[in-house]
């Protein structure tokens, strides 16, 4: 080993240290429970303690209410990242336009929801949701729409809580758009408008191959994000109705620090790891292909 | 600003002399040239140049000083550490208002800490895998079974502590014959209603067998066709526990080792419940939905809501919205007529770990006295365990009496370690019933199929001969 490499390994120990410390070593004790049956009872006295190999795993996809928690989850990313980066790329662009005025204020503005604590959002929005003096219900009734039992039916509780829960994130990743869009070169643009580009033509060949990087690192975190979704139905259904929001992480947490079936629950999470990581590699291979990375 | 900077100056000074702290802190703090050093210490940290001029008070000095003698003066106070008790719910919220009369006889400081009701199953699970448990906490009586094999808390050291207990109070905290616990308030179910929405259907006081309760309920839904009449909350199982006690359905079997609700009682219970729903008498609600029980009460949205005595609180409190002559409290219908009824009372339980036993037992004695439990009842309205305490005139209220009547029948629950999470199982069955998600029957089964996954580990140790 060289002087420089010693150097090298010297400054980045304290790092790795840490990481090996709050990262690899939960990581593996975590596996390790996976295949233990670790429940209230290890809990009460070791002994009660066995190894059941993939006895958790077998168990997990034998409860209905695991496919339940997949299902809404995977509802929620389909629905939700779309929805989350739809809106923070629409807002984006109209904050972009020269003719928008006050943009620092409408950014904090807009930026607001994000830094709020959520618990408290979340018991304006369930009033609001309430299906008989709910502000939506009475803008819908002057529409003429028959009201709707937002949070009350197991249908519409998903899209209820993605309202809600876009209304809460969009903001994040507006910003980021926003200083992607900054950076979008204005001589290539007027180009495009000389030749004659219309003005989705010219979002979907100068703007979108510009901001193209940062698109596929807010999908990437959204998608993390939605499929890791937990505290926006436990503060606003708890799970419910009939279990209609009950997601992945949910389930998790219920069997994990609810009831203490720490094995269960570590088999969970593997299960959610190994998803976020297959769907991250996909989202990569994407990026790779429209050469953003 | 400046007083937050100060602080935060102030805080760095202590935390830089925190190794240091083997010394007594009182003593350390006391000193004045010491306190003196600290300040000038914090000052500077805030600003830098401060480091020629340091011999002199400047104001930004003074002020770095004034949180750093609110520390000395914190410090000096510090004899012993408070007790810490925990509790749930109003118990919570209000247990500090017991304790000066403890602290004032007993020279013992106690910490207490309110855990939100929904919350407090894991926190205090959680508090015990970590090592965190405090040395009293608040139980509900279900958990006590869990709590006490899981070897968090002690057995009651002496059995003078129960001795005066309610009859069949002490039964639901009994574990394999020891007493763990020392109940602390009972609070059945009962049906709180409406008197001028039931005179006005033509009743003095609700029915008390189920036939007549559906009747009463379509007959408050004639005159009031946009509201509800009863308030059955989809995620709050104790209503339905009860049905199913009172239909005789035995919900577990094989010693308690497998689920057992594939059966005509546990049918019977189930069909009643749902159908109070598909007649439309009570709404299919969360307790996230309904925000504010209360007011929807006041308001006449429901005329008839099962509950426990805390409510007696909420309704007192405000009188202004529903005066206290439109409502009055009746025990709870059963199939044929008043019968046992499940309810969430609580008792007190010593910590296992805590290092100070006899101090805890004291503090555990003094909130279970009659006098505490008097002035408990008369602040949130729980009912007294201890018989002695039903002999004030304080409890011959009219509105206690289907109270005091009710904590003669407790129903009494399956003791498994695993009920809490099968209540919750049994609600959810109940819910996809009433949402038209499953039938009955496909209900039931998918709850024995549940329960006896959840009770895998139990038949495993029942089995082994490891667990009674």
């Amino acid at each position: 080993m060289t002087r420089q490499e010693r150097a090298a390994w010297l400054f980045s120990a304290p790092v790795l240290a840490i990481i090996a410390l709050v990262f690899v070593l939960p990581t593996a004790l975590a596996m390790a429970l996976s295949v233990t049956d670790y429940s209230i009872y290890a809990l009460a006295d070791w002994a009660n303690l066995r190894f059941v190999g993939l006895g958790n795993f077998i168990d997990l996809f034998s409860t209905p209410l695991f496919w339940r928690a997949l299902a809404n989850t995977a509802v929620f990313a389909v629905l939700g990242v779309p929805m989350a980066i739809g809106t923070s790329l629409a807002v984006a662009l109209l904050l972009n336009d020269a003719t928008v005025r006050w943009k620092p204020l409408w950014r904090v503005l807009l930026f607001a929801p994000y830094v709020t604590s959520i618990v408290a959002t979340a018991v304006v929005w369930r009033f609001l949701f309430n299906e008989r003096s709910g502000l939506i219900n009475r803008a819908l009734a002057t529409v003429g729409a028959a009201p709707v039992d937002w949070l009350g039916n197991p249908h519409t509780s998903i899209p209820a809580i993605l309202i809600f829960v876009t209304w809460k994130i969009f903001g994040y990743n507006m910003i980021v758009f926003t200083a992607a869009l900054s950076a979008v070169p204005q001589d290539l643009m007027e180009a495009a408008r000389l030749d004659g580009a219309g003005r989705w033509g010219r979002f979907r060949h100068v703007t979108l191959p510009a901001i193209g990087p940062t698109l596929l690192l807010a999908a990437v975190m959204s998608v993390a994000g939605f499929l890791q979704i937990f505290a926006e139905p436990y503060v606003m259904t708890l799970g419910g109705p009939a279990q209609s929001t009950t997601t992945i992480l949910y389930f998790m947490f219920d069997e994990g620090f609810k009831w203490w079936n720490l094995g269960q629950a570590s088999a969970v999470a593997f299960v959610l790891f190994l998803m976020i990581l297959a769907l991250t590699m996909v989202q990569t291979r994407i990026g790779k292909r429209y050469e953003w990375l | 600003m400046l007083g937050l900077g100060a602080s935060r100056a102030a805080e760095q000074a202590y935390r830089l002399r925190k190794p240091r702290q083997g010394i007594n802190l009182a003593q350390y703090f006391g000193g004045y040239r010491l306190t003196q050093g600290v300040a000038r210490n914090a000052a500077m940290r805030h600003d830098p140049t401060m480091g020629e001029q340091a011999q002199d008070w400047t104001r930004r000095a003074a002020l770095g000083l004034l949180p750093t003698l609110g520390l000395a003066a914190c410090a000096g106070t510090r004899g012993a550490e408070p007790l810490k008790f925990w509790a749930m719910s109003y118990e919570g919220d209000y247990s500090p208002m017991l304790m000066p009369a403890f602290t004032a006889a007993t020279g013992i400081a106690v910490d207490v800490q309110s855990l939100p009701a929904t919350a407090s199953h894991e926190k205090l699970l959680t508090a015990q895998a970590g090592g965190a448990m405090p040395d009293v906490l608040m139980l509900y009586n279900g958990w006590v079974q869990e709590f006490a094999t899981i070897g968090a808390i002690a057995p009651i050291p002496s059995p003078a502590l129960v001795a005066d207990m309610f009859p069949g109070v002490l039964d639901a905290t009994r574990v394999q014959g020891r007493d763990f616990a020392v109940p602390w308030s009972v609070a059945p179910q009962v049906q709180f209603y409406r008197r001028d929405i039931l005179a006005k259907a033509g009743y003095a006081a609700p029915a008390e067998d189920w036939d007549g309760w559906l009747r009463m309920g379509h007959a408050i839904k004639r005159q009031r066709p946009d509201d509800f009449v009863f308030m059955l909350l989809l995620n709050w199982p104790d209503t339905l526990i009860t049905m199913l006690g009172q239909t005789g359905a035995t919900m577990l079997r094989d010693h308690d080792t497998r689920g057992n609700f594939q059966t005509t009682e546990a049918k019977a219970a189930f069909a009643y419940y749902a159908r109070i729903f598909a007649e439309g008498l009570a709404p299919k609600a969360l307790s996230t939905e309904i925000q504010d029980p209360v007011a929807a009460f006041a308001q006449g949205y429901f005329a008839i809501w099962p509950t426990g005595p805390t409510t007696l609180l909420d309704l007192h409190r405000r009188a202004a919205e529903i005066p206290a002559e439109r409502w009055g409290t009746a025990r709870l219908a059963g199939p044929h007529g008043l019968g046992a009824v499940s309810g969430l009372s609580t008792s007190l339980c010593v910590s296992a770990s805590t290092p100070r036993p006899a101090e805890a037992w004291a503090l555990v004695r003094h909130l279970s006295s009659p006098a505490s439990e008097l002035r408990y009842q008369r602040l949130i309205g729980n009912l007294p365990a201890r018989l002695s305490a039903w002999s004030s005139p304080q409890l011959r209220a009219p509105i206690l009496a289907p109270f005091k009547e009710q904590m003669r029948l407790p129903a009494a629950a399956p003791k498994v370690i695993e009920w809490e999470r099968i209540k919750l199982e049994i609600q959810f069955a109940a819910e996809r019933v009433v949402r038209g998600v499953q039938t009955i029957p496909e209900a039931l089964a998918g709850l024995d199929t549940r329960v006896d996954q959840l009770l895998a580990k139990r038949r495993a140790l029942v089995g082994a001969g490891t667990l009674a």
